[in-house]
């Protein structure tokens, strides 16, 4: 169809891949049903809006309005650049067919230029599936101009995964390959949290001052009290997006030229820093003393599991990220608790049992499923209930340690209460691990990024198990004795999911 | 003195189909012996039933007269099993891979340390047991699983394709390494494709092909039976595995 060795036959290949991959992980249908239900949400959302604006029009360009997209530009820009952060990194480490591709006589930057449009479209994806449901029953109800939102996002994403090629470079030039590595995982993941505690501010403030309100800020402007002092040319993405034509054409070309410019400038040093990157993983530690083994088979395990887990920054970051959106849960937790306000401890203490169950399957889905060899473990004489209790510890423990601060603060103020969150807590971490365990499919820790957390089938019952031992919390922390239901349900469940070690060795040698 | 391995009538079916079918089979205490066999032969089929990876279908296993179904703790406690592929963690460094694996086969942690550090010095591999293995060559990699394998001091020892992507100097130190693990009474079974290396280094070879016994014995007994004087394995090897030849007339 396409010239070999084209872009468009490469970008082709691109797509084959892509295709294929998605083809392969079964957890890919549980998305895309969720994906259905989200743009059937988006397009009555869409149909709503169409119907206002074919009442009110839509809202001419003020310096509001102006703020509010600019604010939002700049939120995606940093989701979309952070993303890119990641996946550039991704590319430079995994490779994939990145050598086969490097040794044919195709230029790299011909191939390079490919695989950073695709990093690029794979960051704007998201924000164009949200826009496009809700911008395309606006433009049937009457407004079309508002699909010009559409060409504004992918430009956007050009323009930020320019920007995030251009900081991995930077950083792969300044720190060496190992550290690029760590630091653009770990940045990635704290962009995007911060951003959400960014969302989240107003709701901490809320619970601080108790006249606060989400909306007190901009009281000012609507009133027009205050007025807003704009830097020049700020208007232009309000207005592309409204589909001005001299705005559009400038954003649109501005992004272009600059992904272009940078894709071709950067595309020699990237391929070199793909070379240099190669073996970069070894550690090149300085032999010291070594120190005593550990003793037996649970001790080595857990000790094993425990050193994987905190050399793994990119799956550890992926769960310490929902830490970071616990913050203002505990934030509110802690201070009420301290305030005596006490309406909503038991609220609190659920809420901290639910997120320890979480925390407790992400851990314990790494320590148990991203299992390099299994067949070690099958052929050894170790018990699986030795093994297995090792890397259930290996999954607690951090989630023990990350949870006990909260729980201890508010134990300062309401022994109680953390007591009962701090039994919740330890249940849910629990149950969530043991599920994890009875249904592990193990797979080597290379190919275990492209799994998500947990496996989709255990999705449903970590949270049911999870909500009945939030749930008791709750009761138990208000003083109720109908906490014994929800405990009791969920004990049921338990013993209804429970798997024998045997039944665990089937499984394993099953997946052969 | 009990036979290392000893497997009777052993079979192993996928889906109706036999990989193993009635596979009898006796390894001495203290030999080496080669399996060989064609793709697809079921060597490593047999071999995985015996490490316990695999349940077998019908027939029994005893290891040094431990019935390995009946008792499977105890048969794997007197085994080591290295595969092709080896059974490493990319983030471990050796010390941490034999700290590891010493703790599953439940060695002692002060005697494990010891036996680390000599393993590691035997296979040159020293200088890197503070590297993580995941920037090892497959060489190193292989030696690293092989020091694994020989932690808990096993009275098997089972290999299947060890020289397989090793260079001539890395090849001959695992051979020198399989050989003297004889020498001190160690049993060994290795599978490979390289004739040249079960003619040179195996006190016994067994053929199989589509899951059952062709042939076993010593170059010599082998040689005996194909009546074939001076043949070399490989003659013997493709006699005794190659498809008959077409008809005569066909096309």
């Amino acid at each position: 169809m396409f010239k070999a060795g084209s872009i468009p036959w490469l970008a082709l290949h691109e797509l084959r891949m892509m295709s294929r991959e998605m083809q392969r992980d079964k957890a890919r249908v549980f998305q895309w049903v969720m994906l259905a239900i989200f743009m059937v949400f988006l397009l009555g959302c869409g149909v709503g809006l169409g119907l206002l604006i074919r009442e009110t029009g839509l809202p001419s360009i003020n310096p509001l309005i102006v703020t509010i997209v600019d604010l939002s530009v700049l939120v995606m820009f940093s989701i979309m650049a952070s993303s890119t952060l990641a996946r550039a990194a991704q590319v430079l480490y995994q490779r994939d067919d990145l050598d086969l591709l490097f040794s044919s006589p195709i230029p790299a930057r011909k191939i390079l230029a490919v695989r950073f449009t695709g990093i690029a479209f794979s960051v704007t994806v998201f924000w164009l599936f949200i826009a496009f449901g809700l911008t395309v029953p606006i433009a049937v109800l009457g407004e079309p101009r508002v699909l010009a939102a559409l060409p504004v996002l992918l430009s956007l994403g050009l323009l930020s995964s320019a920007a995030g090629l251009l900081l991995t470079t930077l950083l792969f030039r300044l720190l060496g390959p190992r550290r690029t590595r760590v630091l653009a995982q770990v940045l990635s993941a704290l962009i995007g949290a911060a951003v959400f505690l960014a969302f989240q501010l107003p709701n901490i403030m809320r619970g601080v001052d108790s006249n606060y309100s989400r909306m007190s800020w901009l009281r000012p402007y609507i009133t027009g009290e205050d007025h807003i002092d704009l830097p020049p040319y700020a208007d232009l993405p309000a207005r592309a997006a409204l589909g001005e034509p001299i705005p559009l054409l400038i954003v649109v070309g501005f992004c272009l030229a600059v992904f272009l410019l940078v894709t071709q400038g950067l595309g020699r040093r990237f391929a070199r820093d793909a070379s240099v990157a190669v073996g970069s993983d070894a550690s090149r530690r300085k032999a010291g003393k070594t120190g005593a083994f550990a003793a037996g088979a649970f001790s080595a395990t857990l000790r094993k599991e425990m050193r994987l887990l905190f050399r793994d920054i990119a799956l550890f970051s992926q769960v310490l990220l929902r830490v970071f959106y616990m913050l203002p849960l505990a934030f509110l937790f802690v201070r009420n608790a301290s305030t005596g306000s006490s309406l909503l401890l038991p609220g609190g203490a659920a809420a901290l049992a639910l997120m320890a169950g979480q925390l407790a399957s992400s851990f314990t889905w790494i320590t148990v499923s991203a299992e390099d060899s299994p067949e070690l473990l099958v052929a050894s004489p170790t018990a699986m209930s030795v093994i297995t209790r090792a890397k259930l510890w290996a999954g607690l423990i951090p989630t023990i340690a990350l949870v006990a601060l909260p729980i201890l603060a508010v134990g300062f103020w309401s022994p109680w209460i953390a007591f009962v969150a701090a039994v919740g807590a330890i249940a849910s971490g629990w149950a969530s691990g043991m599920l994890n365990i009875w249904y592990q499919k193990p797979s080597r820790r290379a190919d275990f990024r492209r799994r998500g957390n947990v496996h989709w089938l255990l999705v449903i019952p970590i949270l049911l198990i999870g909500g009945l031992i939030a749930g008791a919390t709750f009761l138990a922390a208000a003083g109720m004795p109908w906490a014994v239901v929800p405990a009791v349900l969920a004990a049921v469940g338990m013993l209804a999911l429970r798997r024998s070690d045997e039944q665990i060795l089937e499984r394993l040698r099953s997946l052969d | 003195m009990t036979d290392a391995l000893v497997l009777s009538r052993l079979t192993k079916s996928f889906g109706g189909k036999a990989a193993v079918s009635d596979l009898d089979l006796t390894v001495r205490s203290g030999e080496l012996y080669a399996l060989l066999g064609p793709n697809g032969a079921g060597k490593t089929t047999t071999l995985r039933m015996v490490a316990g990876l695999l349940a077998p279908t019908s027939g029994s296993i005893s290891v040094f007269g431990v019935d390995a179904l009946r008792d499977p703790a105890a048969a794997k406690a007197i085994i080591a099993w290295a595969p092709d592929e080896p059974m490493l963690y990319d983030r471990l460094n050796p010390m941490e891979y034999l700290e590891f694996v010493a703790g599953l086969w439940g060695v002692d942690g002060k005697t494990a340390r010891v036996k680390a550090e000599e393993l590691l010095k035997w296979l040159g591999l020293w200088e890197q047991r503070s590297q993580r293995c995941e920037g090892f060559s497959r060489g190193m990699k292989q030696k690293t699983a092989l020091a694994g394998a020989l932690i808990h001091d096993p009275r098997l020892l089972m290999l299947d394709e060890p020289l397989t992507g090793l260079d001539a100097a890395m090849a001959r130190q695992v051979k020198d390494v399989l050989q003297e693990r004889v020498r001190q009474g160690g049993t060994v079974i290795l599978t490979t494709h390289i004739l040249e290396v079960a003619e040179r280094m195996a006190d016994r070879i067994g053929i199989i092909q589509g899951g059952r016994l062709l042939a076993e014995g010593s170059l010599e007994e082998l040689r005996a039976q194909g009546g074939a004087g001076d043949a070399s394995l490989e003659d013997l090897f493709l006699q005794l595995t190659e498809p008959a030849p077409l008809q005569a007339g066909i096309g």
